[in-house]
């Protein structure tokens, strides 16, 4: 077969108008003009600031590229945050725990949090968007509940380093972040629960005739969300010095527009790690930049809707024309 | 000619009748007519053509050739609205209501009648509604409820009286008892005896005879989407019409080679998952190809899932090598040494989007990889071999399934299976809707690895596969067994005769 010959042709073409490259040379654009518009920008601090604070949101994209693949969705991760930074707090300062014991019992609440709604999306085959739509305003009311509207401060001194401490001069959370980037990529690319990951989400039934656990591997992605979701609440924890129990509000349309930035389909099957990274970042650089080029929120908030449909529109196009060759 | 009938001019008459798919030539030289005040019953076997024939009638599909003539005027329908329009109505097995809606809405939709100011005369339209139902002796349905909360009985009727009020001169119904109860089955004899009185032309399309011996004024059969013959129904027997459905000799395409039959493999004894699992119980042999017939909706591809995991039995035993099992999920009958090649390709059989490469390891991952990683290189051996081994026509093993014709994509699906190595193979209408060449192929596949030692059960709707590949032949209707052939006794006319029968089947469960 004379297979080798074109494909090289065609794979160089076919990355070439991949929705990652074209993202990334939107990135790549972004960053030239912030660069001309304000000296504050392109600075190593600055940058590793706003990684800081990109940590959060990119953290729980990564579970959610996964679920999006699958052709779910998780609107209730910025609720399980809330409540995860909650329970940290109270465990901590109400019953006593070591802080360590409350860091532990936190992330296990976000990994039962998660699980609750793989449950319910598995067994009792409620749609993800209606179970996570629930749990969106079930574990804010929880947070709301324990927390009875008061703050608590006052972590010791060794706690921020997580939030805004440094490890060889970068923010400490950024290593957490490279790591979970690795593995979550790792999983998708190279092993068979990521491929299972991609067959749900094309065709689950065939997925299921397969003998693939379907649900299984939904119930662990479901509570990976959660999980992280709640190694979030702690870093932002860390980076805030407090707990209150309206924060994450609001994360799970970051976190979506990110991955779907990233080109994960909302109608499952398509979609990587490495997309949802160069959407999260490239999220974070707009916001960033134009706060600093003196654009108000508001502002912002339209460029990063205008850059969304811009990627999709582009990518669709390039589709359109390939599938016409 | 047909002597009883009055001999009426036709409401509708076609002639010379031939549609073709790509690949498929669905109907050929077809005539049929319908007189008014008639009921004209269609019969033929799954894929006979039936289907394509009333979809020519109602305008779904136009014909590559051959007339249509209502009234003795040639027509020519563009589209259902053109049929509908000129008074033709069809009743489909899964009805077209809305659920939400009530019965005299339904009755109504799209040509409610109108007000003063082009609003819709709701009092109206329930009271012509009303009317039509009484014309049916229909006295028992309130308009204003819900279709949805009506019985499958009564949304038929609500069907019915919604053709009418088109003023329907010629329906169409397919299979029309199919859903019904006892009782129901015998309100719609009388609104169909009715509608005839009204001189009425009707199209009746059903799989039990008996209703075509007490409803039906003719019959016309067609057989491999060519008409066979049209009969006074006072004119010919149970048999006749059997004979005149399957008589066709068996084409020498199925090479089913002799294979040394050994040990049981599976043995299933009264095994029950309602509603469509009710009691069955059988064995397959090391070797053996065993053909399971019977009617589409007889249970057998529910059986088969039932067996494969899909939909876990509530009682009953399976064993497998003599082991009992209990197989709780498709995995786990994968462990066990089961494959299932599903009757519908491209919902559960393939992920079509993915590649050939993708595809053909689905159900091999686990061995492909070491501690969870892929071995890509060992994945592309196994689908390369796959490609060479089935001669599936195909690129590159990159090449998106969906790009396949259907006999390659059918071999993507076995190959996919042989890689788990099982012992037993369930294939489940192997070769529906795939070219005669690639169904050859298959069955020669197929009589090889029951050489190899395998054992297959294969669910197919057509006889002459069914008896040319099967070592033994079961027959299935309504959830359970009922006939056991041997390959040397089995016949088309036997097999159909079980298929078809009214005798109600005896509870084992």
């Amino acid at each position: 077969m004379t297979d080798a010959t074109i494909s090289t042709g065609q794979r160089l073409r076919r990355s070439l108008g991949s929705h990652e490259a074209i993202l990334f040379v939107i990135l790549v654009i972004a960053l030239i003009v912030l660069d001309q518009l304000t000296d504050r920008f392109f600075t190593t601090s600055n940058l590793l600031n706003q990684g800081r604070l990109m940590t959060e949101v990119a953290l729980v994209a990564l579970p959610m590229t996964y679920i999006i693949i699958t052709g779910g969705i998780d609107l209730s991760v910025g609720s399980t945050l809330g409540l995860c930074a909650i329970v940290l707090g109270v465990t901590w300062q109400n019953v006593g725990l070591p802080l360590e014991l409350a860091v532990v019992v936190a992330l296990a609440t976000g990994a039962l949090a998660g699980f609750m709604n793989g449950w319910f999306i598995t067994r009792v085959r409620v749609p993800p968007l209606i179970m996570t739509l629930a749990t969106l305003a079930l574990y804010r009311g929880l947070a709301e509940g324990i927390s009875e509207a008061r703050s608590v401060r006052g972590y010791p001194e060794g706690f921020y380093i997580l939030g805004q401490g440094e490890v060889l001069g970068v923010p400490t959370q950024l290593w957490i972040l490279l790591v979970a980037m690795i593995v979550f990529w790792v999983v998708l690319e190279k092993t068979t629960f990521g491929r299972a990951l991609y067959a749900i989400g094309h065709n689950e039934t065939a997925a299921r005739f397969s003998g693939i656990p379907v649900d299984r591997i939904k119930l662990i992605i479901y509570t990976a969300s959660g999980l992280m979701a709640g190694l979030s609440a702690v870093i932002f924890v860390s980076r805030v010095t407090t707990t209150r129990s309206d924060m994450g509000t609001g994360l799970e349309l970051d976190v979506i527009a990110a991955v779907v930035l990233g080109g994960t389909s909302i109608f499952g099957g398509v979609g990587t790690i490495t997309g949802t990274i160069i959407g999260f970042v490239l999220i974070q650089l707009l916001k960033n930049g134009l706060a600093l080029t003196g654009v108000k929120g508001d502002a912002t908030i339209i460029v990063i809707g205008s850059v969304l449909i811009l990627s999709i529109l582009i990518t669709t196009l390039l589709e359109r024309r390939r599938s016409r060759d | 000619m047909e002597g009883g009938t009055p001999a009426t001019a036709p409401i509708l008459k076609l002639d010379g009748i031939a549609k073709s798919f790509p690949g498929v030539r669905a109907l050929k030289g077809v005539s049929f007519e319908v007189r008014p005040g008639e009921v004209h019953a269609l019969l033929g076997e799954n894929g006979a053509g039936k289907s394509t024939l009333i979809k020519i009638i109602s305008g779904v599909y136009q014909p590559d050739e051959g007339t249509i003539a209502l009234d003795g005027r040639p027509a020519r329908f563009a589209s259902p609205q053109e049929a509908q329009a000129a008074g033709i109505a069809t009743i489909y097995q899964e009805l077209l209501l809305f659920p939400e809606l009530s019965v005299a809405e339904n009755i109504w939709m799209g040509h409610a009648p109108r007000g003063p100011f082009g609003t819709i005369d709701w009092a109206k339209a329930r009271a012509k509604a009303r009317e039509l139902l009484e014309s049916l002796d229909i006295h028992d349905l309130d308009v204003t409820r819900t279709v949805g909360s009506l019985s499958v009985g009564n949304r038929q009727r609500v069907e019915i009286a919604k053709a009418l009020s088109h003023n329907a001169r010629i329906l169409i119904m397919d299979e029309p008892t199919a859903a019904l109860t006892e009782h129901d089955v015998e309100r719609l004899f009388g609104i169909v005896r009715r509608l005839r009185e009204r001189g009425v032309g009707i199209i009746y399309i059903s799989h039990r005879l008996e209703e075509i011996f007490t409803l039906a004024d003719r019959v016309t059969v067609l057989r491999d989407g060519e008409y066979v013959a049209t009969r006074d129904v006072k004119d010919i027997t149970t048999d006749d019409l059997i004979a005149m459905m399957v008589g066709r000799r068996i084409e020498a395409l199925f090479p089913k080679m002799e294979a040394k039959i050994g040990e049981p493999v599976l043995e299933v004894e009264n095994l029950v998952r309602r509603p469509m699992t009710r009691g069955v119980s059988l064995t397959v042999r090391a070797g053996e190809i065993v053909g399971l017939a019977g009617l589409v909706g007889a249970g057998r591809s529910e059986f088969a899932q039932v067996i494969f995991g899909v939909t876990p039995a509530e009682s009953g035993t399976i064993r497998i090598g003599g082991q009992p099992v209990r197989i709780r999920s498709t995995g786990e009958a994968k462990r066990h040494g089961i494959a299932y090649v599903p009757e519908d390709r491209g919902l559960q059989g393939l992920v079509r989007p993915m590649k050939i490469l993708e595809n053909a390891s689905l159900a091999v991952l686990g061995r492909l990889s070491r501690n969870s990683f892929i071995d890509r290189k060992a994945e592309r051996q196994l689908a390369v071999d796959a490609v060479r081994k089935f001669s599936i026509r195909a690129s590159s093993v990159e090449q998106v399934v969906n790009e396949l014709s259907g006999g390659n994509q059918q071999k993507v699906v076995l190959g996919k299976w042989l890689a788990t190595q099982p012992r037993l193979l369930i294939m489940d209408e192997p070769t529906r809707g795939i070219d005669v060449g690639a169904k050859s192929e298959i069955h020669r596949l197929m009589s090889e690895l029951a050489q190899q030692g395998l054992a297959i059960l294969m669910i197919s709707s057509e006889l002459p596969e069914i008896l040319g590949m099967s070592d033994r032949i079961l027959v299935m209707r309504q959830g359970r067994i009922v006939a056991e052939f041997p390959r040397a006794e089995a016949t088309q006319e036997k097999i159909a005769a079980a298929m078809m029968s009214d005798v109600p089947v005896a509870g084992a469960a």
